[in-house]
């Protein structure tokens, strides 16, 4: 995965837009309050994590994605991930 | 409609006896739900968990078999009763099934139609034991992520895929609870999530007169009444419309429309 934080903030807003029908989010908006976006949800989006990283996720970083709350959060654990993995 | 207001006549020779057949058939059926799975079905479960290469396949179609002879025992004994289950809802695979939620007996009434179904739970059941351990091991999803059951979810969601191509069927009460008065209530969106996310149809279908059977608030079966329990099939909701993918709330719309439509 080579993308700046910015090109993944636009692929994740891309994303949220065609998958979950959630037009641009703010960055630090609590996905779940303000646009309902469930564990079903959070599963979808964790294919297309992998899907961007190019990755399986093992269990347990799949389970940490279920704490994911804004769309910074979940820059920072595509990161935190990527760091880990390189 | 499955209004619970409806008239309830006797069925006439059965006046006097009514409240003992009530209580008589109850005890009948408990102790088959009890005794009956403990005598006859544990030790199926007990294989299939153990020497199954499928076992969530196998578990599956044990509880089908478990509740269909559990729904012939009532039938069988109870003046009244009647079973009308179509050959068009028989035959319903491959589908994420919405249905309306009138009574304790649907769920259930549900798995003895399907060979292979996976449903969603409410997530305290998965604290009972012996039952968390059938829910588990037949593939059913818990209604949360609470409790410690992300795990649990986040596997069954990555196999939905597959059990969706092999025929399976999720079906879901979108209601979320029972219905009092027949009619449909708000919608929640899960159903209509994961048939989107999966590209998998809604089938709607519509149970009626279980909550005349066995009656919200009540312990006792509801005996010596006619009784016509059925689900019949409404229609079909696709997510994928001429190469576009609807949106859940469009999702949603389509499906109550038929839901509320008149017979």
């Amino acid at each position: 995965m080579n993308l700046t934080r910015e090109q993944l903030q636009h692929k994740l807003l891309r994303i949220f837009e065609e998958n979950f029908e959630i037009k641009n989010p703010g960055l630090d908006d609590d996905l779940r309050e303000a646009y309902e976006f469930d564990s079903i949800d959070a599963i979808g989006l964790l294919v297309e994590i992998e899907r961007i990283m190019g990755v399986k996720l093992s269990q347990e970083k799949k389970k940490q994605s279920m704490d994911i709350r804004t769309i910074n959060d979940i820059c920072n654990y595509v990161e935190t991930i990527h760091i880990a993995r390189s | 409609m499955n209004n619970p207001s409806r008239s309830e006549a006797v069925i006439p020779g059965f006046k006097m006896i009514k409240p003992v057949l009530d209580v008589v058939i109850t005890i009948i059926a408990w102790l088959y739900y009890t005794l009956g799975f403990v005598l006859f079905f544990s030790p199926f479960y007990v294989a299939v968990s153990l020497f199954s290469k499928e076992s969530e396949r196998g578990f599956q179609n044990l509880n089908r078999l478990f509740y269909h002879y559990f729904f012939k025992l009532v039938a069988g004994i109870t003046p009244g009763l009647t079973f009308r289950l179509s050959e068009s809802v028989r035959s319903i695979h491959s589908s994420v099934v919405v249905c309306n939620h009138v009574s304790y007996l649907d769920p259930i009434l549900l798995i003895s139609t399907f060979p292979r179904q996976k449903t969603i739970v409410k997530h305290t059941f998965f604290r009972v034991p012996i039952l968390s351990w059938l829910l588990k091991r037949s593939g059913y999803l818990p209604s949360t992520t609470q409790d410690g059951l992300d795990v649990l979810m986040i596997e069954q969601m990555q196999k939905m895929d597959t059990f969706l191509q092999e025929r399976g069927v999720l079906f879901i009460f979108p209601e979320g609870t029972r219905s009092r008065d027949g009619r449909i209530g708000r919608l929640n969106s899960g159903a209509f999530k994961i048939a989107r996310q999966f590209h998998a149809p809604i089938t709607v279908v519509r149970i009626r007169n279980t909550n005349h059977l066995f009656r919200p608030g009540r312990f006792r079966f509801n005996t010596c009444v006619t009784n016509p329990v059925s689900i019949e099939r409404l229609g079909v909701v696709n997510p994928d419309e001429n190469g576009q993918i609807l949106s859940t709330t469009e999702l949603m719309t389509r499906t109550r429309s038929l839901m509320q439509a008149d017979p």
